[in-house]
């Protein structure tokens, strides 16, 4: 293997990695906040690529389609989270559980709604071409993934940081009663880091929709590389999910070259790897 | 009561093994697979109603035992060394599985199995020299004692009743004391001395055997084996047989299981939609119907008996303290009218 073509490889690693990132800061948030592990994650990724593919296809315009792939996530998610999850609130089981009907329910419904077969996001002209970084070229649309996870990224950390209701979230991840009894109005918090998920996988799902083909099964495909990214980087931690989604992208584009066979295993082996090690994720807190 | 359940019983089995004598291949293919889900149902329900651990993997661990049948059958290798290899793979899955697991629980350990079931998905899509990739394994031929449909169902039937026997008195034990014990308070068990990392490991090992029994089975009767058969619908229908057929109860996954695999395979020539019912029916069960199908049975039966013990019992009754019905409520929640004790997954 030669020089360029390991980079390359790290490349594409690393536009892997920026989707999933997309894909798990939005989940960890949820469990973060609500302790909620969300399987119908992955299915709110779905229908946010179907929906870029759509609206693009019906209006050509790629901005207009991403903003309809967030919106038709957060807004699934918004009604999720008041019509089904609040009525389990705090029951981690039952609220478990309904999202995996849920999955099941977005799942077949997309099937019948889009059809069995596979949709690309057909990219912009401006972004189709390649650019040069050094002596590799690389697709454009590639590079642009990575500056939209970095600029989500940096965006996320620096609300929690920074802003008031990035702080009122900070006081209900540590102790959610007691920033309830200091008034923190805990059920809005919810409905917002809920839509706020769901709309990140809503973003994930157009732009991976570019990348990667929609179609029946992508949901619980990708639904399982978030599950390693969040176990790898630790629940609840954002830098966890960027480190986990860094270290899971190169890992998977590595193997599939080198030892296609094993490719899932070789994902699977740091999960193995840092739960005896260290159980709570590389960056995750002891609960 | 006693001697009503045990005629029903009793009516049911008779019904149960006389069915080849009666019944069209079809709806023995359909007895088949209910017997079949059964049993990889109860491995989950074993989990979940006993150390409070629910497993989204499990069909990862059914399927391994498939390819494992599968795997030797299409070498013509003879059916004892068939399930010889199969054994050999559920063991080796279901350590990995616990292991991986012992320390965790709650969420931990579901998203554990979750993305270990999907792993056993990506091998046997990937892994193509072992697995035959994407095409499966095909001319996987059952034994020929077993050739017949009405003698495959009796298997069937007998290794779903040997696995009911098996969990019954696995609850009746020390062991299933002791992980009881883990589900309500692993602290306090720990603190009194007892090893529960090394029972859970035990407990995700047995269940693990009765998963990969299914996986035999399942593929003895397709005669087929496929990646999707680890897939995650697959798992996640096995834990929505359990909770609608009633977490923790003997028969509640046999129950569940009849459900899921009436709506899989009959009602779908009906219904193009039939996953989403399914789904809809897992969401309508969690939210309203805690107790699932024997859930519901069994508070009924409470209520026509006036005077036994005044309507629905209070929850955090321990459940068996109940004696006289045919099903053994061990699991939380099994009998709480709200599912009350059902948070601590």
């Amino acid at each position: 293997m030669s020089l360029e073509q390991f980079a390359l490889q790290t490349l594409n690693g690393l536009t892997f990695g920026a989707l999933l990132f997309l894909l798990a800061s939005g989940f960890t948030l949820v469990y973060g906040l609500m302790r909620i592990v969300n399987l119908a994650h992955g299915a709110l990724y779905l229908v946010g690529g179907y929906v870029a593919v759509v609206v693009m296809a019906r209006t050509g315009s790629f901005p207009l389609a991403v903003a309809s792939g967030i919106l038709a996530g957060a807004v699934l998610g918004l009604a999720i989270e008041r019509l089904l999850l609040r009525r389990v609130s705090g029951q981690e089981l039952p609220e478990v559980l309904l999202t995996v009907g849920i999955a099941i329910v977005i799942g077949d419904l997309c099937l019948a709604v889009f059809g069995g077969k596979a949709e690309l996001l057909p990219v912009p002209a401006e972004l189709t071409g390649a650019t040069r970084l050094g002596s590799v070229m690389y697709p454009t649309y590639r590079l642009v993934v990575m500056v939209v996870a970095v600029v989500v990224g940096a965006g996320l950390y620096l609300g929690l940081q920074r802003t008031r209701l990035g702080a009122r979230i900070r006081a209900g991840v540590d102790d959610r009663e007691m920033a309830s009894a200091m008034g923190v109005g805990i059920d809005r918090l919810f409905v917002i880091m809920f839509a706020l998920g769901a709309g990140l996988a809503g973003l994930a799902g157009a732009i991976g929709a570019g990348l990667l083909t929609m179609r029946p099964g992508a949901d619980l495909d990708i639904l399982l590389y978030a599950l390693v990214v969040v176990i790898v980087g630790g629940l609840g931690s954002i830098p966890g999910a960027a480190l986990g989604a860094i270290v899971i992208g190169l890992i998977d584009a590595y193997s599939k070259t080198w030892f296609p066979e094993f490719a899932t295993f070789a994902v699977f082996a740091p999960m193995a790897l840092i739960l005896v090690v260290r159980p709570t994720g590389l960056l995750g807190r002891a609960t | 009561m006693r001697a009503v359940a045990v005629g029903l019983g009793g009516l049911v089995l008779f019904a149960a093994f006389s069915a080849p004598l009666v019944l069209a291949p079809y709806p023995l293919t359909l007895l088949s697979l209910v017997c079949i889900a059964a049993i990889l149902a109860g491995s989950v329900n074993l989990l979940m109603g006993q150390v409070g651990l629910l497993s989204m993997g499990h069909a990862g661990i059914s399927a391994a035992a498939g390819y494992g049948v599968a795997w030797a059958a299409v070498r013509d290798m003879d059916p004892l060394i068939q399930l010889a290899v199969a054994l050999g793979v559920t063991l080796v899955v279901s350590l990995v599985f616990g292991l991986m697991t012992m320390r965790t629980n709650g969420i931990v350990f579901l998203m554990i199995t979750l993305a270990l079931g999907m792993t056993v998905n990506g091998l046997a899509q990937k892994l193509s020299s072992l697995t035959g990739g994407q095409n499966g394994l095909t001319g996987v031929r059952r034994p020929p004692i077993v050739a017949d449909q009405g003698a495959f169902y009796l298997l069937a039937l007998v290794m779903l009743l040997v696995a009911l026997a098996v969990t019954y008195g696995l609850t009746r034990s020390s062991f299933g004391l002791t992980l009881r014990g883990v589900r309500e308070s692993e602290g306090r068990m720990s603190s009194l001395g007892y090893p529960v990392a090394r029972a859970k490991l035990l407990a995700v090992i047995c269940s693990g055997l009765m998963a990969g029994t299914a996986g035999v089975l399942a593929a003895w009767q397709s005669e087929f084996m496929s990646p999707a058969a680890a897939g995650f619908s697959r798992s996640a229908f096995a834990v929505v047989m359990v909770i609608v057929g009633g977490t923790g109860t003997l028969l509640g996954p046999v129950v569940g299981a009849g459900v899921v695999v009436g709506i899989e395979h009959w009602l779908s020539s009906y219904v193009e939609r039939w996953p989403t019912l399914l789904g809809v029916v897992l969401i309508v069960v969690v939210l309203f119907a805690r107790g699932g199908v024997v859930g519901a049975v069994q508070d009924l039966i409470r209520r026509w008996r006036p005077g036994d013990r005044g309507g629905a019992a209070p929850p955090g009754v321990p459940a068996l303290a109940t004696d006289g019905e045919a099903v053994v409520m061990t699991g939380p929640g099994a009998q709480a009218p709200a599912g009350a004790g059902k948070e601590d997954l």
